[in-house]
């Protein structure tokens, strides 16, 4: 049904697919170590978490009418906050704890390093179709990224990560769902589902 | 000028006569009939613990002029009790559907009033016209991890009853079953069977929201089934079948990530192909040449010891129930 496929268009399907397996792959991470999360931090995981500043939120209003660009920038932009906040509570954990719940942190530096990986899939995705990809903000500024927030009381903390988690678990989600977008043949007249033609 | 009076089962009841004093003389009936006058206290009708069966149109007449003076419709029934309330997305990721009913019915007529709130937002579920207890909501968020809270009151003139569902988007998803779900034997391979099916219909984008599917089998005269998951295509080959047994069939579809799985299928029977019996025959199978059968066979006259309709089993191991006896006669003989 689809014309003879050009090199990029193999290429592109190919990254969607392998981008689907990782954010597969993270979300199952990511859905065990909120489960240890909650059970470590003696939280109740149906705890209702006020959206939280600086957590990118998963939820998105008319989701199937994006352009295949609008998800990748939408996606990189998450998973980049992610990164920083994912590192931030790994310093967090350490600050606690110290040692005594290797187990934790050393789940929490996983996903961590999913995060990290999908993020520069995302970026070989927007290389892919010559889209510049935005500077990254944190790149800029310290190593601790995003300005540090004001000082949150231990369980404020805690359910600051609950928050995280959940969210990005949300994203793991969209995400397969987005690069599904992605990886379909753009019809000819490059509408909302492929990525835009170029100009 | 006529009233309806709703009461509940089991109570008792005193109907006035209008404005008629006690001591007046009327008469009473109900649906046309007239009422003995041990119901009555003065002109008071009296109904001790009403049941169902008293429902109906009461009417109150003056005695000597027969003057209509009072009429009233009686409506027996019961409060409602706690209803029941279901929401589940069979169509994502488009929306999703609510539906209700009471675990035991009212005799009178219920009001159901049904509200969604998905955080602060109010939303509106838009009523089916058929089911009638049922109603549908289209997501305007996907991916939320704001749950969905969904209160239904059911009302009626005895009381009032009230029931709370609280979800998120992923939890309710679940698909119905695939449908057009067909086995069929594989041409000499005794122990295959093909099984194809499709998405149901229902469900709006196969191709962006993928479903995967869980298969079972089993032959009809076991009752342990075997399960195969299939993360992807519409078919599969079972191919561990007991040769010449018949199975039965089901597959269960759920979405790729998430969710639960569907309600299984339609049931689907099959046996594996069999070889034609070259031997054992009856002698149908001898006369019957008009069929299209590609190996033609002089089976000796010996054989001829069936009746057409007197074969027991099939495939390989087809004998009648003629031979059958001989040959339990015979093995009774050598016990």
């Amino acid at each position: 049904m689809a014309a003879a496929d050009s090199p990029s268009a193999a290429l592109r399907r190919d990254l969607c697919s392998r981008g689907i397996r990782l954010a597969g792959k993270m979300r199952a991470d990511v859905v065990d170590l909120l489960d240890a999360y909650v059970e470590q931090q003696g939280l109740d995981a149906s705890a209702s978490v006020a959206a939280v500043e600086g957590v990118p939120l998963a939820a998105v209003e008319r989701w199937d009418e994006q352009t295949g660009t609008q998800r990748l920038l939408e996606n990189l932009a998450a998973y980049r906050a992610f990164r920083a906040l994912l590192a931030q509570m790994l310093e967090e954990q350490r600050e606690q704890l110290g040692e005594a719940d290797a187990g934790l942190g050393r789940a929490l530096a996983a996903v961590l390093l999913q995060v990290s990986a999908f993020a520069y899939h995302l970026e070989e995705l927007l290389r892919l179709e010559s889209r510049g990809i935005p500077g990254n903000a944190e790149e800029e500024e310290e190593e601790d990224g995003p300005p540090p927030p004001p000082r949150l009381s231990l369980f404020e903390q805690k359910l600051r990560g609950l928050g995280v988690l959940r969210e990005l678990a949300q994203w793991a989600v969209r995400s397969v769902r987005d690069l599904r977008q992605l990886a379909k043949p753009s019809p000819a007249t490059g509408a909302a589902s492929g990525l835009a033609e170029s100009p | 000028d006529s009233h309806t009076q709703y009461e509940r089962v089991g109570a008792d009841v005193t109907m006035k006569c209008g404005s008629m004093d006690w001591d007046a003389a009327v008469i009473w009936t109900v649906n046309g009939t007239d009422i003995d006058e041990s119901h009555l206290n003065g002109s008071y009708l009296i109904l001790k613990n009403v049941g169902l069966s008293q429902s109906g149109q009461y009417a109150c007449y003056e005695g000597s002029s027969w003057h209509l003076k009072y009429q009233t419709s009686l409506k027996v029934g019961m409060p409602p009790k706690e209803p029941v309330l279901m929401c589940r997305s069979n169509n994502y990721p488009k929306g999703f559907y609510c539906s209700w009913h009471l675990p035991t019915p009212t005799y009178i007529p219920n009001i159901f009033n049904i509200s969604v709130i998905h955080g602060t937002k109010d939303m509106v579920c838009e009523k089916d016209a058929t089911p009638k207890n049922r109603c549908h909501i289209r997501y305007l968020q996907l991916f939320s991890t704001v749950k969905y809270k969904v209160t239904l009151t059911v009302t009626n003139p005895l009381g009032k009853n009230f029931t709370t569902l609280t979800f998120d988007e992923f939890a309710i998803v679940k698909p119905d079953p695939p449908e057009s779900v067909v086995a069929k034997p594989v041409p000499n391979n005794p122990r295959r069977l093909e099984v194809s099916w499709q998405n149901p219909s229902s469900w709006p984008d196969p191709e962006s929201f993928p479903l995967k599917f869980f298969l079972r089998y089993r032959p009809l005269i076991l009752d342990q089934w075997q399960h195969v998951e299939l993360s992807d295509g519409t078919s599969h080959t079972i191919t561990d079948a007991y040769a010449g047994k018949e199975y039965i069939i089901q597959v269960a579809a759920k979405d790729n990530d998430i969710g639960t799985w569907s309600d299984w299928s339609v049931a689907v029977h099959a046996t594996p192909w069999t070889e034609e019996p070259k031997h054992l025959t009856t002698e149908a199978q001898i006369t019957e040449t008009t069929s299209a059968s590609t190996s033609s066979f002089m089976a000796p006259p010996t054989t001829k010891i069936c009746d057409k309709g007197a074969v027991v089993g099939s495939g390989a191991v087809a004998v009648c129930w003629t031979a059958g006896l001989v040959v339990a006669a015979y093995s009774v003989l050598f016990i």
